[in-house]
């Protein structure tokens, strides 16, 4: 009341027509979502009025293009977005889970029950629904066949399978190798992810090694070189003037190149140091010598570093110090005051590739690299884009079994089986509030129930089919997607994250309940709720 | 010696304006035929490059920033590079039943983008051509000339452009913008990408919007650039439109939303000065209008010249031959100047902001000497194009460059001179030479360097003829009027920068309307109010090194 005096303009929608609002948002943005889930999904491509395309099925990414105005649906998108900030899989999920959450409740709602008792219900089931993810959780070894079930079963749900299959392996492969031996935690940004525009999507490989986007800045630099000490160094080999003198002080540009050269000996010494321990350390051997920098070279030093036939690069990341160092060993160095042996790294070949205007640099054969490269290939930006998206969250999805050390059958296994819990146990539950948790148990289904209804199976006939299935069998019980038969998801090697889940579960009950105790939408601005 | 390259940047849409012009009149001015070496050194501002065809490519170095929505008709990735073949649901690695093709009507283009577009149309006729591009243009990229690199355009997937709902208004959504993966990670690489490739890279310019987000977002980008490439310079030029649609209010609740706008755009210059201030070796704001802030107020007059300051189009061609001119004094292939150089010349103690001015067309009877032209001019030469300056001619240091008069039109000749022999600027053999005399000789402490060059600024189209008929096709003032249908060609134009204690009462002026807001009605900027008093403290130091304590 309090606002419309204040602001007589203010538009207000309350009560049941407030919940109403809500309902019908989160059940609109299900609708759009629904097609995407699982591996059957429809892959979307959409494309702009200028002719770029972006083809896409993450959940996550359709949320951020279709620019959602509604507030209540905007929401659900943020619950969503965070659900990806946090475990990188889910997004469609979650969407889903809390549109039907809402579904559910209007049923309950229309026939008079008040909906701070159903959110009650919620609550006590979303806590039954954890227990019964505890216990369906399968505690695993962390070794590769594990971990490329999990990775496939995120993946094939974002690209099609054959590729999914070559992304399993190299995403698997990566971590593997990144991976620090005493369980401390792997740090995913250690694995660099690297695109070239050419060849095909299936080309996608991993470097065990660093790929670098630049190449040596001088023709006279050899393109490969073999056995490698690596220098890693952020330290300018640039002429820069030492202080900054007023133009009206040169008369020519002659007179003006003359004071640089004169000023140049202090960058030459540096370059000498570098000189002085290729000399020292590849004199008499088979080695060669490499400079990756990331402050700038200049021409003169370029052509100071050439003649002794170095390769030399600058500009490298910031990020690829840290990795060269990983994966080269030696140090990065900040100074050239005190050069020795100790500080190179080693690679067993250094070669550029060169592909138009782009060069790219190739460290491999590292000792023992624990920074890896994925190279992703695709013939256009909009693959290579959806490569990358697709990469990001099998990485993550792999890293997060790693640190759960465990997983959960996949396929809706787990929502037939908190299903089936949550009705049997809607007994002990007193009072009304039980209304919630069927509501809550019913809600759950609606990922098998997606899952069939994208793979062309009769949704009716599958869940009855699984429930069926699953009150006679102690094992879990899920969709096979190709046959519409139940399937035993461990056999299928279909895992999904543990904390995927348990996210998923925490996030939308929360959400669903809070929309649900809206009692009063009001608006002050200036645009209108209608629409 | 090779070229000392610059890199630049532009964030938000009247930046990309100004900026739209700006490549457009560099690339209109290319002479393909003529025998001479280029008096500029295109290098500096553009690269070249090779697509996978195998063709070489000259594009501008330069990445851009825009919202979602704001491109029309331009692919992001251009179509240089292109690989973009006709979207089609079958080309998708996917079960084809299963995928979904949503795409968004096709937007129509202009006439004048579909000529540039057809390789029969000769470009001289798109040249002479008439386009009304006035009232076709509403987005930059409907007169872009120029073709981008595929990594130029960067564009915001968060905020959509003239979006009311969830608009892109203030200077903190810019700086946590800043912090997503795109930018974080994809645009700093593609900085990276191009410095990278120069050999002897001078520095940065950054053109800016600084009344909305994107003040946030350059302010954090300058922050990385400082923190990445220590030592190189870096222009700042923040602009500001001559209009903002919102000033136009009917109703009540309008003139409300107007005035918080205004308010807004006050603390987004506060405090993207401030960091501009900390992290620019010097900036130059920009607007042809009076004011600039709470509103823009009364555009400016040029000479010969009309021009409806509620286009973007109009306005931000003036500040682009601007930009155009002054940027010479370190883009010409005999200039000794580069861009620390002149940072230094103006920023002396701590003077990070000096003023922009402009003489535009400084157009002159054909017949007449450049002599003449001087002895006659009444009132100042130019004027200051950075709001609510007025430049004076006391204690100035200031960098001046005119181009488009010849200097064969300097004086003439000794048989011939009659009364030019009289006057003291005779002795005197360039034009260079006779502006910087008459410069000492109307300014006092002042010091002033003058560049020339004998071309002027190619205005064919899509620049807007903003000229009177009495303009020729060559840019002087002739006495038969010009032809309906003929348009200016090439104007000569007189810009510089300048450093005085002028520009301490701008600063004192946005301070005392940026202390009179109260930063907590402000929601959309969570800043709390000891931050934003800081910045206003800030602000007052930086107006302090401005006090004329200081001699030249």
């Amino acid at each position: 009341m309090a606002i419309s005096l204040l602001n007589p303009k203010a538009e207000v929608a309350r009560a049941a027509q407030a919940l109403a609002v809500n309902i019908s948002a989160a059940k609109g943005i299900q609708e759009v979502m629904k097609t995407n889930l699982g591996p059957k999904g429809t892959m979307k491509m959409l494309v702009s009025g200028a002719g770029d395309i972006k083809i896409t099925k993450d959940g996550n990414v359709l949320l951020h293009e279709m620019q959602i105005q509604h507030p209540t649906a905007s929401l659900i998108a943020r619950a969503s977005t965070a659900q990806d900030d946090m475990t990188g899989d889910g997004t469609t999920s979650t969407v889903l889970l809390i549109g039907e959450l809402l579904k559910q409740a209007d049923i309950y709602i229309a026939e008079g029950l008040h909906p701070r008792l159903l959110t009650e219900g919620f609550d006590k089931a979303k806590g039954k629904a954890l227990e019964v993810l505890e216990k369906i959780r399968i505690p695993i070894e962390i070794n590769k066949e594990c971990l490329l079930d999990v990775c496939r079963t995120s993946l094939r749900t974002k690209v099609h399978h054959k590729l999914a299959d070559v992304l399993t392996e190299v995403c698997v492969e990566a971590i593997l190798a990144v991976k620090p031996e005493n369980n401390k935690p792997v740090d995913l940004h250690m694995i660099e992810l690297m695109q070239m525009q050419h060849k095909t999507e299936t080309d996608t490989s991993l470097v065990k090694g660093l790929v670098l986007d630049h190449g040596s800045r001088h023709p006279d630099m050899p393109k490969r070189l073999e056995n490698c000490y690596i220098l890693t160094c952020n330290v300018s080999l640039e002429y820069e003037k030492s202080e900054v003198n007023s133009g009206f002080f040169y008369k020519t540009a002659e007179e003006r190149d003359k004071m640089v050269l004169a000023e140049r000996e202090f960058i030459d010494q540096r370059v000498k140091k570098v000189l002085e321990l290729k000399r020292k350390v590849c004199t008499g051997t088979n080695k060669t010598f490499v400079v990756i920098n990331q402050k700038g070279i200049d021409p003169i030093s370029l052509d100071q570093l050439a003649k002794e036939g170095i390769i030399a690069l600058r500009r490298a990341k910031r990020r690829n110090m840290e990795r060269l160092a990983l994966a080269c060993g030696g140090v990065a160095m900040n100074s050239f005051d005190d050069l020795t042996e100790s500080c190179l790294g080693y690679a067993g070949v250094v070669y550029e590739h060169v592909l138009g205007e782009n060069k790219f640099t190739f460290v491999e054969n590292c000792k023992n690299p624990q920074s890896v490269t994925i190279l992703m290939k695709g013939p256009n930006k909009h693959s290579l884009q959806q490569i990358k998206d697709a990469i990001r969250d099998g990485l993550r999805a792999i890293n997060n079994a790693i640190e759960d050390k465990a997983v959960i059958p996949g396929a809706g296994a787990f929502e037939i089986a908190a299903n089936k819990e949550l009705l049997e146990w809607k007994d002990s539950v007193k009072g009304k509030t039980r209304l919630g948790v069927i509501a809550y148990a019913e809600a759950l289904l609606v990922v098998p129930k997606t899952l069939a209804v994208n793979s062309g199976f009769d949704v009716q006939e599958t869940i009855v089919k699984l429930q069926e299935e699953s009150r006679t069998n102690p094992e879990p019980i899920g969709l096979d997607l190709t046959s519409g038969e139940a399937v035993n998801p461990k056999d299928a090697g279909i895992f999904d994250n543990y904390v995927v889940k348990k996210q998923i579960i925490n996030s939308c009950s929360v959400i669903a309940s809070n929309l649900l105790l809206v009692d009063e939408i009001m608006r002050a601005g200036m645009v209108s709720l209608k629409g | 010696m090779s070229s000392k390259e610059i890199l630049t940047l532009q964030f938000g849409h009247y930046a990309n304006f100004i900026g739209t012009h700006w490549w457009n009149i560099q690339e209109l001015g290319f002479d393909y035929h003529s025998t001479q070496p280029s008096e500029i050194d295109h290098e500096v501002l553009f690269r070249e490059g090779l697509n996978p065809k195998g063709q070489i490519t000259f594009t501008p170095r330069l990445l851009l920033v825009d919202l979602k929505g704001s491109l029309k008709t331009l692919p992001e990735e251009g179509d240089l590079y292109g690989t973009n073949s006709a979207p089609s649901p079958s080309s998708v690695n996917w079960d084809e039943n299963k995928v979904e093709f949503q795409e968004k009507q096709c937007e129509p283009k202009n006439d004048f983008q579909k000529d540039l577009n057809n390789a029969n149309i000769e470009a001289i006729v798109v040249q002479n051509k008439q386009y009304n591009l006035e009232k076709n243009v509403q987005v930059w990229s409907d007169y872009l000339y120029s073709r981008f690199h595929p990594r130029t355009v960067n564009i915001v997937n968060e905020f959509k452009h003239c979006n009311e709902e969830n608009p892109f208004e203030s200077y903190t959504l810019g700086t946590s913008l800043w912090k997503s993966d795109f930018f974080n990670d994809e645009f700093t690489d593609k900085i990276r990408n191009y410095i990278e490739e120069c050999d002897q890279l001078q520095g940065f310019h950054v053109l800016t919007d600084c009344t909305n987000g994107f003040s946030g977002l350059s302010s954090a980008c300058l922050e990385h650039v400082r923190d990445e490439f220590d030592r190189k310079s870096v222009l700042v030029l923040p602009v500001i439109p001559s209009y903002f649609p919102d000033n136009d209010f009917k109703t009540p609740a309008e003139q409300v939303h107007s005035i918080m706008s205004d308010s807004a755009r006050v603390i987004n210059m506060l405090l993207s000065f401030n960091s501009y201030r900390e992290h620019s070796n010097l900036f130059v704001p920009l607007c042809v209008s009076q004011d600039g802030w709470r509103q823009p107020g009364i555009p400016k007059q040029f000479y010969h010249t009309e021009y409806q300051y509620k286009l973007p189009y109009h306005s931000s061609a003036i500040l682009a031959a601007a930009l155009e001119t002054i940027t010479l004094k370190y883009r010409l292939k005999n200039s000794h100047f580069n861009l620390p150089d002149i940072c230094a010349d103006l920023s002396a103690h701590g003077r990070q902001i000096a003023a922009g001015s402009l003489c535009f067309p400084f157009s002159f009877n054909e017949d007449a000497s450049f002599i003449d032209c001087l002895d006659q001019w009444e009132g100042p030469l130019y004027t200051s194009i950075t709001p609510r300056v007025s430049i004076g001619n006391k204690r100035l240091m200031q960098h001046l460059v005119l181009r488009g008069v010849p200097e064969s039109r300097l004086k003439r000749a000794g048989d011939k001179a009659g009364k030019q022999k009289d006057m003291a600027a005779y002795k005197c053999n360039t034009i260079r030479e006779m502006l910087e005399f008459y410069l000492s000789c109307s300014t006092y402490a002042t010091a002033s360097n003058v560049t020339t060059m004998e071309k002027g600024v190619t205005v064919k189209n899509p620049f807007p003829d903003l000229f009177d008929k009495s303009i020729g096709i060559n840019g002087n003032v002739t006495a038969t009027q010009r032809l309906e249908n003929t348009g200016v060609e090439s104007i000569p134009v007189l810009a510089g920068v300048h450093s005085g204690n002028e520009i301490g009462e701008m600063i004192e002026s946005l301070y005392d309307e940026a202390r009179k807001l109260k930063i907590a009605r402000f929601h959309q900027f969570a800043v709390e109010r000891d931050e934003y008093e800081e910045s206003l403290n800030d602000l007052l130091f930086l107006r302090d090194n401005y006090e004329d304590t200081y001699l030249v």
